[in-house]
């Protein structure tokens, strides 16, 4: 069993790197909808087994959830949004790609040194899926923070939450439900606010590159 | 001689076998790609086997060389073969039967170094300005490339304890499958682009285009004809074959599977059955991996040329993952 | 007489060598005698060098010792020692001095009646001397003494053109640099002597020098040594000198002089010090890792072939370099084998490294002999010109590019090794920087390589892009000669490895006390597998290792080079028995449509570099500038295009270093130096009192 959850957590870190390699904002979204995908997958891995064991099936819910949020209906939104807007492909980054790749793996390096101290965690395969989704979290804030334009912002966003979220299911095995849900609404709040801003933004600007925010200070 | 024991000459024996058996097979892979290819795009292509003909009528043919060129140009031919088929010796095709000859991949990868370096100097020798393109742009894919197989190997090799190929090759058999493990997925993500950049394929280079802006192998063995391009094409099918065969035997081992079939652990009478269902397995490995080049070749784009670096990026990342995936678990 | 032992052939060295630096006094008249004579003495030289240090290390000698005198001076001794680690790099010295011996004999004829020949041979055939004494001095004044004739010597040699503007500049930044260094070394001397009372080269004891001194000491030869050695950031002088220099002093100091660094090194530290801290060895590492990847990039985009060639010295001091840090770690956490590994990898790429780019810069020589220019891009086409230099030259890149029969990959070979078994046995973090370090050698490896074919096959193949070298003419027997010894030796060196192995092991022993043999033996040593780490390292613990002992043979170059030349065969007779009879049919090169092929249709080197020089650009200050003539913008008449490239440390560290350190001496001048001759008696004065203030309170 843990050696499928290390395999796919490695293949949703992998992600996350293909991810940041990418420069078409539709293949943000296709990536996005590909790590959800490993996530379901994960996530319908251990509902199973807890159904078998425990008899309950509150984690195949969320796996449901999380097909229908995350695989479907999100990437549809994000369609949508990236519909409006003019700019289908980032072109100014700060750093070139491979560098920012490079950095990216640091921060996994990084995570492993920070995470692998935590002393509550034992278990070398607990550690490992750990260390991957955590890295997830930090490459997901590098993306926020490397990309100009709005929907790669909403995209970090999700792929945080998306590493928050695996990285507490690695090492709880399952959160509460009501937790779980609650994250959910949260999140999908955050995005229809984001989708509605990036319109906005993009009418007043003619433009989703955030750097024109600093037009708005006095 | 005590060291010409009969062990030694049956796996001598065994080893020219499998030789034999890349020779044989080289130009099988590129023509299923090539067909592959094809009926995708809805043609009926050139047959499998296409290329056996090729070679068997340049051999025949005359050959041009330029005026400009030195003995580098002829010489170049034979030694890129040489090279790439005494790479080929040491990637044994099937880990059932004993080799005698165990070859060490930094060996290997050296040996291959060497073919390019002709290459590139070859292509140099004609003074045609295609064949300073290709050879300029081989040089930095190749350089780019290189950490990330290096990287991967040593992941693979670690976990072995030994650079050694059929030693590496017997560590995978015993682990069983190793794709379901998290270190070696991600070494068999970045072979996969390590080949793609190696054996000259979409993105990295076109086999298939003689257009000057994004030709790079076809650049540099642009003025061979006759039996010198023959040689040389060969040489390129046995390479891509070699890496194919590294790529099938350390991530797809099957082995195990039929000798768990046949008489396993019998010593050292091992069924004549076994081994054919083991090259059966290997041949059928090599379909399937041709398959997925082939895939590959036809869903993706030819990669601008400097986008090239962020490609050997992501197969560096890839194997350096794996890498430390391998010292988390370790530990 | 008695039997001839190494001592009396070190004499007859050292006296050959002084014999042929006054035969070059003596026959200054006659520039072809004084070249013959003074070259053939040093050529015997060599030879009996090679004699006396190979005869030490096969017999069960620990070390010989020569005083010619006693020194009256207090604290000084003027002995000599060769231990096994001396005679190591004696013997690489008397290789390299014996073929650019031979080579120079012809090489100075187009010196002939145009310069002081006899000057030139003095100070030649000291330099090798002052070697000499640095490799085998006892004593650590001693050692600087022989430090600093031998840096004085090479400066006078590398300045030996001064009429040419940048050859003076190159002599001052050499200069400078070098005695730079040697300060340091000076500082570290005196710390020595403040902490054991002694200037003698024995190893000490622990407790002799407290931890913090010890950091330090390490830290001021790691500068003085890193200095001569050219690593970057400390390599600044280097792409300059060995440009400005005749072709065979180039070769004497690329060859062997910056290996006066490594050798510096084990001595003073390894030996001498002991390795304490694991610091140590990461700082060693990483700047190997740097020196490695950005030498080689900077030889890369060079078209001077003398200031790659330099740049190319600064990446194998790199990789030289990462062997002797991965063998400070593995002291530290005691895995003796493993820094026996490392070790004999370094030291044997120093061998290697000494054959091959010797054996480069004399082909170098050769082609400004034949040409009169080095640089590339009016060159072109000369291996049919040039046809042997080509071959020899040839040999040195394929060494150089560590391709399999030759032997620079023997040595690459063991630092790839020694560091695959190093991460076996580290922690975390220590494997991260060591899979990091081992992917830089690897992207090394592979540009050494493509700069090699750049090299090669910009200057010697295709059309000649210039008269020079459309005119040139093969070169005397005797250069040929020369640098053919030392092709041959690249190859055999590669072929047969345990040679060079079984003699540098003696040399580890004496150093790590651990011997890496038994493990080669079973790789190249008896043309075995490659090593079985799992077996034959029990200090090093693999995760999943199988422990199947190796058997059968081989895949060692020997038999990958016999392998490839039956394949030649064996494809010559399948293509003559199935293709018929070969047929060849000689036509221009596909020109594209135009009238005829010209050169300027040719790749140049600049093109050749450019991709490299794009993806790495954060490592090249380049700037570029095209001019148009004409009035009309997008018609212009000509064009010019020019490209500089900058050394960004240049540019961001030694520039702003020299402004401000003239600034503060500018300012000082008017404070200090003031020209009135009391004030200077008062300095005087006061540094009397305080000294006998000092002498009181102490």
């Amino acid at each position: 069993m843990d050696s499928y959850f290390d395999i796919l957590s490695a293949l949703i870190l992998l992600s996350s790197f293909l991810l940041v390699s990418h420069k078409r904002i539709k293949s943000y979204i296709k990536t996005f909808r590909i790590q959800s995908a490993l996530i379901a997958l994960t996530a319908g891995i251990m509902g199973i087994d807890s159904l078998i064991r425990e008899g309950s099936f509150d984690i195949l819910i969320v796996c449901v959830i999380i097909v229908l949020l995350k695989v479907i209906y999100i990437p549809r939104l994000l369609y949508r949004t990236y519909g409006t807007v003019e700019y289908k492909v980032e072109k100014d980054f700060y750093l070139n790609i491979p560098l920012l790749i490079l950095i990216c793996c640091g921060l996994v390096v990084f995570a492993y040194f920070s995470v692998s101290n935590i002393g509550s965690l034992d278990g070398a395969h607990l550690n490992l899926q750990v260390v991957n989704s955590f890295s997830v979290i930090l490459i997901g804030f590098f993306f926020m923070i490397s990309r100009k334009k709005a929907i790669g912002q909403m995209i970090g966003f999700l792929v945080i939450e998306n590493g928050i979220f695996v990285t507490a299911f690695f090492s709880t095995h399952g959160m509460p439900f009501v937790v779980d849900i609650g994250i959910f609404i949260d999140m999908i709040t955050a995005i229809l606010i984001m989708g509605v801003m990036v319109t906005r933004i993009n009418e007043k600007f003619e433009s989703i590159n955030l750097d024109k925010l600093k037009n708005l200070k006095g | 001689m005590s060291f010409f024991t009969a062990d030694l000459i049956s796996g001598l024996i065994s080893n020219f076998i499998q030789f034999l058996l890349i020779l044989l097979l080289a130009p099988l892979s590129g023509g299923i790609i090539k067909k592959v290819k094809a009926l995708s795009q809805k043609r009926k292509g050139a047959p499998v086997l296409q290329m056996y003909f090729d070679l068997w009528k340049l051999i025949r043919k005359e050959s041009v060389v330029s005026d400009t060129a030195s003995w580098i140009f002829k010489a170049t031919p034979y030694i890129v073969f040489a090279a790439t088929a005494a790479a080929a010796f040491m990637v044994p095709v099937t880990t059932l039967v004993p080799s005698a000859i165990s070859g060490d991949l930094l060996l290997l990868i050296y040996l291959l170094a060497l073919g390019r370096f002709f290459m590139c100097l070859s292509a140099l020798d004609t003074g045609s300005t295609f064949g300073g393109m290709g050879a300029s742009r081989e040089a930095m894919i190749s350089a780019l490339i290189e950490p990330s197989l290096l990287v991967s190997i040593f992941t693979v090799g670690l976990i072995s304890g030994t650079t050694a190929v059929d030693q590496m090759m017997n560590t995978m058999k015993a682990v069983g499958v190793p794709l379901l493990h998290p270190v070696y997925i991600l070494c068999f993500f970045a072979m996969i682009i390590i080949i793609l950049a190696e054996t000259s394929r979409i993105p990295v280079d076109d086999p298939a285009t003689h257009l000057e802006l994004t030709m790079v192998h076809e650049a540099m063995i642009l003025e061979y004809s006759g039996r010198q391009l023959a040689l040389m094409e060969y040489s390129a099918a046995i390479k891509q074959l070699i890496f194919l065969t590294l790529l099938v035997n350390l991530f797809l081992p099957t082995d195990q599977l039929v000798s768990l079939a046949g008489i396993s652990g019998a010593g050292a009478a091992i069924p004549a059955v076994v081994i054919a269902a083991a090259l059966a397995l290997y041949i059928l490995k090599i379909i399937l991996a041709s398959l997925v080049i082939a895939i590959t070749e036809i869903s993706t784009v030819k990669f601008r040329f400097f986008s090239i670096p962020n490609l050997a990026a992501l197969s560096f990342i890839l194997a350096f993952l794996g890498f430390l995936q391998y010292f988390v678990l370790g530990r | 007489m008695d039997d001839i032992t190494p001592e009396h052939l070190l004499y007859g060295s050292i006296l050959l060598y002084l014999a042929a630096a006054f035969a070059a006094i003596l026959f200054s008249r006659s520039h072809k005698l004084c070249t013959i004579w003074s070259q053939v003495l040093c050529i015997a030289g060599a030879a009996a060098g090679t004699a006396s240090s190979v005869a030490l290390l096969f017999s069960g000698q620990e070390s010989i010792t020569i005083s010619p005198f006693e020194a009256s001076i207090p604290y000084l001794s003027i002995s000599m020692t060769l231990d096994h680690l001396s005679a190591l790099f004696l013997l690489i010295l008397s290789i390299l001095t014996f073929c650019v011996s031979i080579y120079s004999i012809g090489y100075l004829s187009h010196y002939h009646g145009k310069r002081n020949i006899g000057l030139f041979q003095f100070l030649y055939a000291s330099f090798i001397l002052s070697m000499i004494l640095v490799f085998t001095a006892n004593h650590a004044i001693f050692f600087f003494m022989a430090w600093e004739i031998m840096a004085v010597v090479s400066y006078f040699l590398v300045v030996f053109e001064s009429e040419k503007e940048e050859t003076r500049k190159a002599g001052l930044i050499y200069v400078v640099m070098t005695h730079l260094g040697s300060a340091f070394l000076l500082m570290a001397i005196m710390l020595m002597f403040y902490y054991t009372n002694s200037f003698a080269l024995t190893p000490v004891s622990l407790d002799q020098i407290p931890e913090s001194g010890r950091n330090i000491m390490f830290l001021l030869f790691l500068v003085g040594f890193a200095t001569k050695a050219g690593v970057i950031p400390l390599h600044i002088w280097l792409p300059y000198a060995h440009p400005a220099a005749p072709g065979n002093v180039s070769s004497l100091m690329s060859g062997i002089m910056i290996k006066t660094a490594v050798y510096g090194l084990l001595r003073f530290v390894f030996f001498y010090l002991g390795v304490s801290s694991p610091w140590w060895g990461v700082l060693i590492l990483l700047l190997g890792v740097i020196s490695a990847v950005l030498g080689v990039l900077y030889a890369y985009i060079e078209q001077n072939m003398k200031k790659l060639l330099a740049y190319s010295s600064i990446e194998n001091m790199g990789i030289i370099f990462i062997g002797l840090g991965v063998g400070f770690l593995a002291l530290t956490q005691e895995k003796q084998t493993v820094a026996a590994l490392a070790l004999t990898a370094a030291l044997l790429h120093c061998f290697n490294h000494t054959l091959f780019k010797g054996g480069l810069f004399l082909s170098v020589g050769s082609v400004h002999y034949a040409t009169h220019t080095k640089n590339m891009e009016e060159l072109g086409g000369l291996i049919k010109k040039m046809p042997v230099t080509a071959v020899f030259f040839l040999c040195c890149s394929l060494s150089i590019a560590a391709v399999v029969p030759f032997n620079g990959f023997i040595g690459e070979w063991l630092t790839y090794q020694s560091i695959f078994a190093s991460i076996a046995s580290g922690n975390a973090a220590m494997n991260i920087t060591l899979i990091l370090s081992a992917a830089a050698l690897a992207l090394t490896g592979a540009l050494a390589a493509a700069c090699f074919i750049k090299l090669f096959g910009i200057s010697f193949l295709g059309l000649p892009r210039s008269e020079q070298a459309a005119q040139a003419k093969e070169v005397p027997f005797s250069m040929n000669l020369g640098t053919g010894v030392l092709a041959t030796l690249c190859l055999l060196a590669g072929l047969f490895p345990q040679t060079m192995i079984a003699l540098i092991d003696r040399a580890v022993v004496s150093v790590v006390k651990a011997s890496a043999e038994p493990i080669l033996r079973g790789s190249f040593l008896d043309l075995y597998r490659p090593i079985n780490f799992s077996a034959l390292l029990p200090e090093v613990s693999f995760s999943g290792s199988m422990t199947a002992k190796p058997a059968g043979i081989i895949a060692a170059p020997l038999v990958a080079a016999i392998a490839m030349i039956l394949l030649v065969l064996a494809a010559l007779l399948v293509l003559r028995l199935f293709g018929g009879a070969y047929r060849e049919r000689r036509y221009g090169t596909w020109d594209c449509g135009f009238k005829e092929l010209n050169p300027r249709m040719q790749y140049t080197g600049t093109a050749f570099s450019k991709p490299i020089k794009i993806v790495f650009k954060i490592f090249f200050r380049t700037s570029k500038d095209l001019k148009r003539s004409g009035d009309d913008f997008y018609h212009p008449k000509a064009m010019e295009y020019t490209i500089v490239n900058e050394s960004p440390f240049e540019k961001y560290f030694y520039i702003p270093l020299l402004a401000w350190i003239t600034n503060w001496s500018r300012r000082l001048k008017f404070m200090i130096q003031t020209g009135s001759v009391h004030t200077y008696l008062l300095y005087i004065f006061v540094a009397v009192l305080v000294l006998m203030l000092y002498n009181r309170m102490v």
